[in-house]
């Protein structure tokens, strides 16, 4: 009975990997030519060391070629002006941020771009967003923030303008007004508040190392969700604030997508993310990969790009 | 664990890296950057950090992202620094094309000197000085990192960064050429360019429409087009106009002039002084390595107007005093600009940008204040091993200023050759060389053509005689004027009058406003 069990296990998992690999291979889909990722975000950065590991391994296991190429500025605007112009054959992709596609096009009017523009492949990995303070401050509460705000202004990191918005609601609901700093990147916030030019300030995942070691500390979640390295910290929702800086990196192609191009693509880079060194990286920075795709994905860019115009009048 | 113990830590971590042909991998990345660096600084129209840019993505397709790669890619990015930075005074002296704008002020004297046939002697001193300033950095790096660091940043403030950057602003556009007005006019149109589609709005500002200016004017296409390319356009000009004197410069007559040890004493006082300004300006965040040349350059030229006897050449007409004080200084910030880098994992210039960016993507090292922590290690009596990685770090650079003493000597003396090459055949190689960095670099034909255009500008500049100088200088740093800026008026709840409430950011602005009409009044003597 047991060799028969085995037997049919054996020939179960035999025909899963067969399926499988028919999937990998059968997508029916090539690139006609190389694949350009424009990559948002400024060289040798978390975000684009990431961006570039996928594409590594995507082309070891595709052997589709990939041309990584920087596009940066107006947090992620620019990438995606440049990529709507592009043909919609899967020769183009762009890395971005959900905030770019959301808030940032909504802000942008002149730059002309929605979610419509656009084909969501996937996301990659969640931001880890908290609000940082140096442990030398001897805050261990976000009370304990709160109540030296009170004593005297306090200087708030930013590292963009939907953060900067929250960063004023976050002050309103506790009576306080920050003076806040919006620099360029989370390295630059994290660069501030080490050096003392700012109180505290949004890190989105930068923050882990020093956390770990002690010289920093995560009072709050910006996210809906507790941070997975201090699950103790308040959320937003906690302090009385009703948004959120939940996002993600996301993978995405100029609208009218082929949909065979769009399945093969979206499966080759969550593969890429949930294997080889492209993950290693991501399950160190970001705390693992999170692959939202399809319809879902559609859903959440409009959602965001919606609730921009809500949150810019929250904070008028 | 004591400080010794991660100092033999850090030094045994080079020396002990796995060997390649018997050698040390790391020593071999360190010698592997640096035979590059020489090669890229001394080639008219290539920099270190371009090279350095190139670099970075290679070397880490190679070695990857564990902790093992970290010292051989910096090593490797260190060597390149080193140099290129002795390296760029070769097309600087031999051809009147700085490839960085720290390497500007070399040609002053560099150049009057090779044109006097005295190219080796022009070039020795160079290396001397060069030399001797980054040794110097170097130390003063090693004994005063952790502690100097976390001084400057507590004492500055972002009010007083912004006046230290007006500051420099004012320095360079006043003292840098004979004229005040054009020096400043010089700034203005620098900080025009800067101001291209930059700022946070999200629409980009000064495009005039179009969207291939959207991401700002390359900054390798700024400053080449301007240092090198207009050098080229007006060196053309001068050929086609005077065949006579184009034949005249045919060719830079390279005798063997010996440097001797009595004349190289002489120019101690002025290497020494360049070193500790170089140093000095070195550990303060984001001035960078112009200024620092700049400062070098007019503090010697006061001393020397003094000092030298009547048969001396002046300053501009070749005064080997004058490249001596340029290299030095310029030199000695290499070293002390890391001292923002691992302490507060602030860059002070493009080649320090790049050192964090490698150790950003390899990981295992964040530059920061933990980095010289003695309790730094897991658990108790544990090395810390950002600090036995910064030691690391240390022994690379003083490999790499064995290699700049030693090989670095012999390849000066090399290249003199290259000065052999007539003029006119040679500018159209660097043309060439210049474009195709800009391209390979920016990967589009907007670059070339924006090159092209500013190339024009400094065509024009030179023309009516204004110092091209400042406006690099502006170009660079105007980016971070107005981020600072605006994030000191944030910071300080919008107060419009950030600049004059701190006695230290007003003291720098009294000094900006006093060294233009200083340097007004001396030029109208």
């Amino acid at each position: 009975m047991t060799t028969f069990l085995k037997a049919t296990a054996a020939a179960a998992i035999l025909s899963i990997a067969s399926v499988t690999s028919a999937l990998a291979e059968g997508h029916g889909w090539k690139p006609e030519g190389p694949i350009k990722m424009m990559i948002a975000f400024a060289a040798g950065g978390g975000a684009d060391t990431h961006a570039r590991l996928i594409a590594e391994d995507l082309q070891a296991a595709t052997g589709w070629e990939i041309v990584p190429e920087q596009v940066t500025g107006k947090g992620g605007v620019n990438a995606l002006v440049a990529l709507k112009e592009m043909p919609a054959d899967g020769t183009a992709i762009a890395m971005v941020v959900t905030e770019s596609i959301g808030y940032n096009a909504a802000a942008a009017k002149g730059a002309g771009i929605s979610p419509s523009d656009f084909t969501g492949l996937t996301t990659t990995a969640g931001f880890q967003m908290g609000v940082v303070a140096k442990a030398e401050k001897g805050w261990t509460s976000f009370e304990d923030m709160i109540a030296a705000a009170k004593e005297g202004e306090l200087r708030f990191g930013t590292m963009s303008p939907k953060l900067s918005d929250l960063a004023y609601l976050l002050g309103e609901a506790h009576g306080v007004e920050f003076n806040i700093v919006q620099v360029r990147g989370g390295k630059a916030v994290m660069n501030g508040v080490q050096a003392g030019d700012m109180d505290l300030g949004f890190m989105a995942g930068i923050q882990g190392k020093g956390v770990a070691s002690g010289d920093l500390v995560n009072l709050a979640s910006a996210l809906s969700e507790p941070l997975k390295q201090t699950p103790d910290a308040p959320t937003f929702a906690d302090l009385g604030v009703s948004f959120n800086a939940d996002g993600y990196f996301v993978f995405v192609a100029p609208a009218g997508m082929d949909p065979a191009a769009r399945e093969a693509l979206t499966a080759a880079i969550v593969e890429s993310t949930n294997s080889g060194k492209a993950n290693g990286m991501i399950t160190k920075a970001f705390g693992g990969p999170v692959n939202i795709q399809g319809a879902e994905l559609d859903a959440l860019f409009q959602s965001d790009f919606e609730a921009a115009g809500a949150l810019m009048e929250a904070a008028q | 664990m004591g400080i010794w113990d991660h100092v033999i830590a850090g030094v045994l971590a080079v020396f002990q890296s796995d060997p390649v042909l018997g050698v040390p991998l790391t020593i071999l990345m360190v010698l592997g950057g640096f035979l590059l660096g020489i090669t890229v600084g001394a080639t008219p129209g290539l920099a270190g950090p371009m090279a350095m840019a190139i670099s970075l993505p290679i070397l880490i397709s190679i070695f990857g992202f564990s902790n093992d790669a970290l010292l051989p890619v910096l090593g490797f990015l260190i060597g390149i620094m080193k140099g290129a930075t002795v390296g760029g005074a070769v097309p600087a002296i031999l051809f009147n094309t700085p490839g960085t704008p720290d390497a500007y002020m070399t040609t002053l004297d560099g150049y009057p000197l090779a044109q006097k046939g005295e190219a080796r002697k022009a070039l020795r001193v160079a290396h001397f000085a060069s030399a001797s300033g980054d040794t110097f950095s170097d130390i003063v790096l090693v004994v005063c990192a952790p502690f100097l660091a976390i001084m400057v940043e507590s004492y500055l403030d972002l009010p007083e960064k912004t006046a230290l950057l007006i500051l420099s602003l004012a320095f360079i556009a006043s003292v840098i050429g004979g004229s005040v007005g054009k020096g400043i006019i010089s700034m203005g149109l620098g900080l025009l360019a800067a101001m291209v589609a930059t700022g946070e709005d999200f629409y980009p500002r000064l495009t005039m429409g179009q969207p291939s200016l959207s991401e700002g004017i390359p900054i390798a296409a700024a400053i080449l087009g301007v240092l090198i390319l207009g050098e080229v356009f007006k060196a053309l000009e001068d050929i086609y106009l005077d065949d006579r004197s184009a034949k005249a410069q045919t060719g830079v007559n390279v005798q063997e002039s010996k440097v001797e040890f009595l004349e190289l004493r002489k120019l101690f006082p002025y290497i020494g002084r360049s070193a500790v300004i170089g140093t000095c300006i070195g550990a303060l965040p984001g001035i960078g390595s112009t200024l620092a040349a700049t400062l070098g350059y007019t503090t010697a030229k006061r001393r020397y107007a003094i000092k030298k006897s009547a048969s001396d050449p002046e300053f501009g007409e070749g005064a080997p005093e004058g490249i001596a004080a340029t290299e030095a200084a310029n030199s000695s910030v290499s070293g002390a600009n890391l001292i923002p880098v691992l302490s507060l994992g602030i860059p002070g210039n493009a080649a320090a940008v790049f050192l964090i960016l490698a150790m950003d993507s390899i990981g295992g090292f964040n530059p920061g204040p933990s980095v010289f922590r003695l309790d730094g290690g897991i658990g108790d009596g544990a090395l810390n091993p950002e600090m036995v990685m910064a030691f690391g770090l240390f022994t690379t650079m003083f490999v790499a200023n064995g290699f700049n003493w030693t090989i670095g000597g012999i390849f000066m003396r090399v290249v003199g050759v290259m000065a052999r090459i007539p003029k006119a055949r040679l500018l159209p190689i660097v043309l060439l060389l210049t474009l195709t960095a800009i391209y390979v670099q920016e990967t589009s034909m907007v670059a070339v053509w924006i090159t092209i255009f500013c190339g024009f500008l400094g065509y024009i500049m030179r023309r009516v005689g204004m110092s091209p100088l400042p406006f690099v200088i502006a170009f660079i740093l105007g980016g971070n004027l107005e981020a600072t800026a605006r994030q000191a008026f944030a910071a300080t709840g919008a107060d419009p009058f950030f600049l004059f409430n701190s006695p230290i950011a007003l003291v720098f602005i009294l000094l900006a406003i006093g060294v233009v009409i200083y340097s007004l009044r001396s030029t109208a003597r």
